[in-house]
């Protein structure tokens, strides 16, 4: 075929490409950044009450109802900060909680520190086997003080979701809180997150906290102490991801009663319940996802009367990826882990017992969570490929760029002076233009890029790969960044 | 595809602009709460001395105390914020001082009035206000204030209430819980109410049949708390037909800190395998509580159950239970739940 021949081949095709999908495109695009746009006005008004209550809050200490909470941190090759993780998760302030971590067959001094800093003893007990578990327990050990609550239990590797279901095992407290070793959690963190159980005890069965990156904040003894902008644009970038789509986004999700979603690095659970539905799936890979999703089918089936909430005020910080390699492991990761748990529960799409969860939430993450690369990266090549070919003009090429990019950085302004108002969590001048410059940039090859990485996530699933779980590489936070 | 300037132009505009104007939103914002935490200080700035005086319990002359009601205008907003927020932490005479100085600048009648205000926060600070100044004379209007459409006045007025502790409002806090579409935060509820003293112990009893689940829940949880044995019928019968296995684990929680020998029973019955684990539990925690030698056979059973924190909880109560309970473990020795009971009960008790 000459090369006439082939450019009006691709002419052609892109020609009726155009024809049956530019409208649709661009339709999908002012859709999609409506839709968040309309979450993130439900999650002011949400803010909005919720100011309404804190400036008006009276103490609560958690006394009376506070019902007790065991902290689940799985921890693997974690000897660099775990000691100080969980010093810091024990003096949280709270009338009731213990912690118990899982060793998950660390090939690191990771128990060994532990052992040295609370003087471990083993305890011959046997762990219930409330959830299956297939890994062998190695032991079970306490501190020798026996006033300190923490429990430790070693494993053979077996992955974190097992390592987790291992912890549930060994827990004593009606509530269990599933949280990242490496995560630091706000002293009243915990008082926050539980609230909705003391107000509600009989139908809270899950609550989520919001995470915020702590790259670049300066961070003393397991507590932070000054909160900055991350040091480099990938994670500032990132910030602005979790404001929009991790703060406002569940906000908005839980005031509609359809959150499906509460992140591994922070999520508060009834235990009974995690119990009752097997707890987490150790072949999943949103493994966080799919545990929620099942709470819902379950309860749903059952007809119970039950309430999963976000939690907006700040709970826990986390490092987020520095460099392009761990930023796409796990886009890759979460993509695939969200086609996995949509297709596993396809079944409650539009399915009137589901209510809002299936008339609402799961067709959204359809339609704007799972296909949303595929469409942008339909729009990223066939745009400028028409527009070469000579198919569309100019403006309609800048009105592209305009509602799909120049849309995305509105709805991303407007995130960020919700944020503001409601939380404040920069001091500095110098952050606010950052983070301006963040939700720019953000279109700028970052969301390309991301857009790619999930496609291959969603893609290695489709061919039946197996995922392979990457390395995180923490640079870790204790003491000054700078 | 041809695309019209006009509409080029116009979504330009607007996504343009819109971005605009939220950056100059975001300006604003900081800018407006900076500028009101100056002027906040610089009003409050003459009056934090014999603020701090009065506070910290140093006014013997009350000099400080009367300096403070001097204060005026918006200065006097300003110090009456403060003064509201140390109320919630301070008490004895340094608080009676600063409420003496709310009363002077007329604050305690402004927040009846505004009691019926547009605002849910006035309405809502007005009632802690209330509470904080220990207003006895408007327990009824707070009363109102618990059926209150915002969450938050609701939650001020139990917290009022509570600060108050007038038992007669106990009825219809325990109430407003379970008020359809308007409840009262369960914690909250139960924060308030106990603080209301010994007189609401029949209360708690009727708030057991009460409908709502989480009114049973808050009543039974109150009445062992605060150990009022009158509620042990009602208890009992949470306990055995409640159909919120909540509300029968803190029911069983409850005897086990007020109950009596003849409540072995009921307890006991309740570890049997058909019943739920986390009740279960719950029981055998509750017989180690009430500490009957009557639990003893029963939890000697226990010691072989299938589920091991069951036969460790098991072990740990007959632990508790003096030499008629660790004579029940002979036999059990090399068992994990009693190995592990054993160790944790000599390390507990070589750190005390």
């Amino acid at each position: 075929m000459s090369w006439d021949g082939f450019v009006e081949g691709l002419r052609s095709f892109v020609l009726w490409s155009m024809d049956v999908t530019a409208v649709p495109i661009i339709v999908y695009f002012i859709l999609i950044n409506t839709s968040l746009l309309v979450l993130i006005v439900l999650a002011y008004l949400g803010f909005r009450a919720q100011q309404r209550r804190r400036s008006t809050a009276v103490t609560w200490q958690g006394a009376g109802l506070a019902p007790g909470v065991s902290l689940l941190v799985p921890a693997y090759n974690e000897e660099a900060g775990i000691v100080m993780a969980v010093k810091s998760f024990l003096t949280l302030r709270y009338p009731r909680h213990e912690v118990v971590v899982v060793d998950d067959g660390s090939s690191d001094q990771t128990f060994a520190r532990l052992a040295e800093a609370f003087d471990l003893v083993q305890v011959p007990r046997e762990l219930p086997h409330e959830i299956p578990i297939r890994a062998k327990v190695l032991g079970i050990f306490v501190p020798r003080d026996g006033r300190t609550r923490l429990v430790v239990v070693r494993k053979e590797n077996s992955g974190r979701s097992e390592a987790i279901n291992v912890a549930i095992n060994a827990a004593s407290e009606p509530l269990v809180a599933m949280i990242d070793g490496d995560s630091i959690l706000e002293p009243d963190g915990l008082l926050h997150v539980t609230r909705p159980f003391a107000d509600d005890p009989t139908r809270m069965v899950a609550t989520g906290g919001a995470i915020r990156p702590v790259n670049g904040s300066r961070v003393v003894s397991g507590r932070i102490v000054r909160v900055e902008m991350p040091q480099t644009w990938i994670p500032r970038i990132q910030l602005v991801e979790y404001l929009r789509a991790f703060l406002l986004g569940r906000t908005g999700w839980s005031r509609l009663g359809g959150l499906i979603l509460i992140s591994g690095a922070f999520g508060l659970f009834r235990r009974d319940v995690v119990v009752e539905v097997g707890g987490l799936d150790p072949n999943s890979i949103g493994e966080d996802f799919e545990l929620v999703m099942r709470i819902h089918k379950r309860l749903r089936d059952e007809g119970r009367d039950y309430s999963i909430e976000f939690v907006p005020e700040p709970v826990s910080w986390t490092e987020v990826p520095v460099t392009a390699k761990v930023l796409r492991n796990q886009r890759r990761r979460w993509h695939r882990g969200l086609w996995e748990t949509l297709w596993a529960y396809r079944s409650m799409l539009f399915r009137p017992k589901y209510g809002r969860i299936g008339w609402l939430a799961l067709p959204y993450y359809w339609l704007f969570e799972l296909f949303a690369p595929l469409l942008e990266l339909f729009g990223i090549i066939i745009v400028p490929l028409a527009l070469a070919l000579g198919i569309v003009n100019v403006p309609f090429a800048i009105l592209f760029l305009v509602l799909a990019y120049g849309y995305a950085v509105l709805v991303t302004l407007a995130a960020m002076v919700v944020d503001e108002w409601a939380f404040h969590k920069h001091d500095r001048w110098r952050a606010v233009w950052q983070t301006i410059a963040a939700s720019i940039l953000e279109n700028i090859g970052y969301r390309q890029a991301t857009v790619w990485w999930r496609l291959e996530g969603w893609w290695s699933s489709l061919r039946g790969k197996k995922h392979v779980w990457g390395v995180m590489t923490r640079t870790g936070f204790d003491e000054d960044p700078a | 595809m041809i695309i019209g300037g006009a509409l080029l132009v116009g979504a330009t505009v607007v996504i343009l602009g819109g971005c605009l104007l939220l950056i100059l939103a975001v300006v604003a914002v900081r800018a407006r709460r900076h500028s009101r935490t100056q002027r906040d200080e610089m009003l409050l700035s003459p009056l934090r001395r014999p603020l701090i005086t009065v506070a910290s319990g140093e006014d013997d002359d009350g000099a400080a105390a009367e300096q403070l009601t001097w204060a005026a205008g918006v200065s006097r907003a300003v110090l009456d914020r403060n003064i509201v927020e140390l109320l919630t932490k301070i008490r004895g005479v340094p608080a009676e001082q600063l409420v003496h100085v709310l009363e002077v600048h007329g604050a305690v009648d402004a927040a009846v009035a505004e009691m019926s205000s547009r605002s849910a926060v006035k309405r809502a600070r007005a009632a802690q206000l209330l509470g904080l100044a220990r207003a006895g004379q408007t327990v009824p209007l707070l009363i109102d204030a618990l059926g209150d459409e915002a969450v938050e006045v609701r939650n001020s007025a139990a917290y009022a209430l509570g600060l108050i502790g007038d038992p007669a409002a106990a009825g219809p806090v325990l109430a407003a819980i379970g008020a359809p579409d308007r409840g009262l935060p369960a914690a909250t509820a139960a924060e308030a109410l106990q603080s209301m003293g010994v007189g609401i112990s029949e209360v708690l009893r009727d708030g057991m049949a009460d409908p709502n689940a989480r009114t049973r829940m808050v009543a039974a949880h109150l009445s062992g708390e605060r150990s009022f044995t009158r509620g042990l019928p009602e208890l009992r019968g949470l306990l055995d037909a409640d159909p919120d296995l909540t509300v029968r684990e803190t029911s069983a929680s409850a005897i086990g800190r007020l109950g009596r020998r003849e409540d072995v029973g009921i307890l006991v019955r309740h570890t049997v395998p058909s019943e739920p684990l986390e009740l279960r539990r719950a029981c055998v925690i509750a017989l180690g509580d009430l500490g009957e030698a009557e639990a003893i056979p029963a939890l000697a059973v226990l010691l072989d159950d299938s589920d091991p924190r069951l036969a460790e909880l098991a072990a740990t109560a007959l632990l508790s239970m003096g030499p008629g309970g660790r004579d029940a473990l002979a036999g059990h020795e090399n068992d994990p739940a009693v190995r592990s009971a054993r160790l944790l009960a000599s390390l507990q008790k070589a750190s005390a």
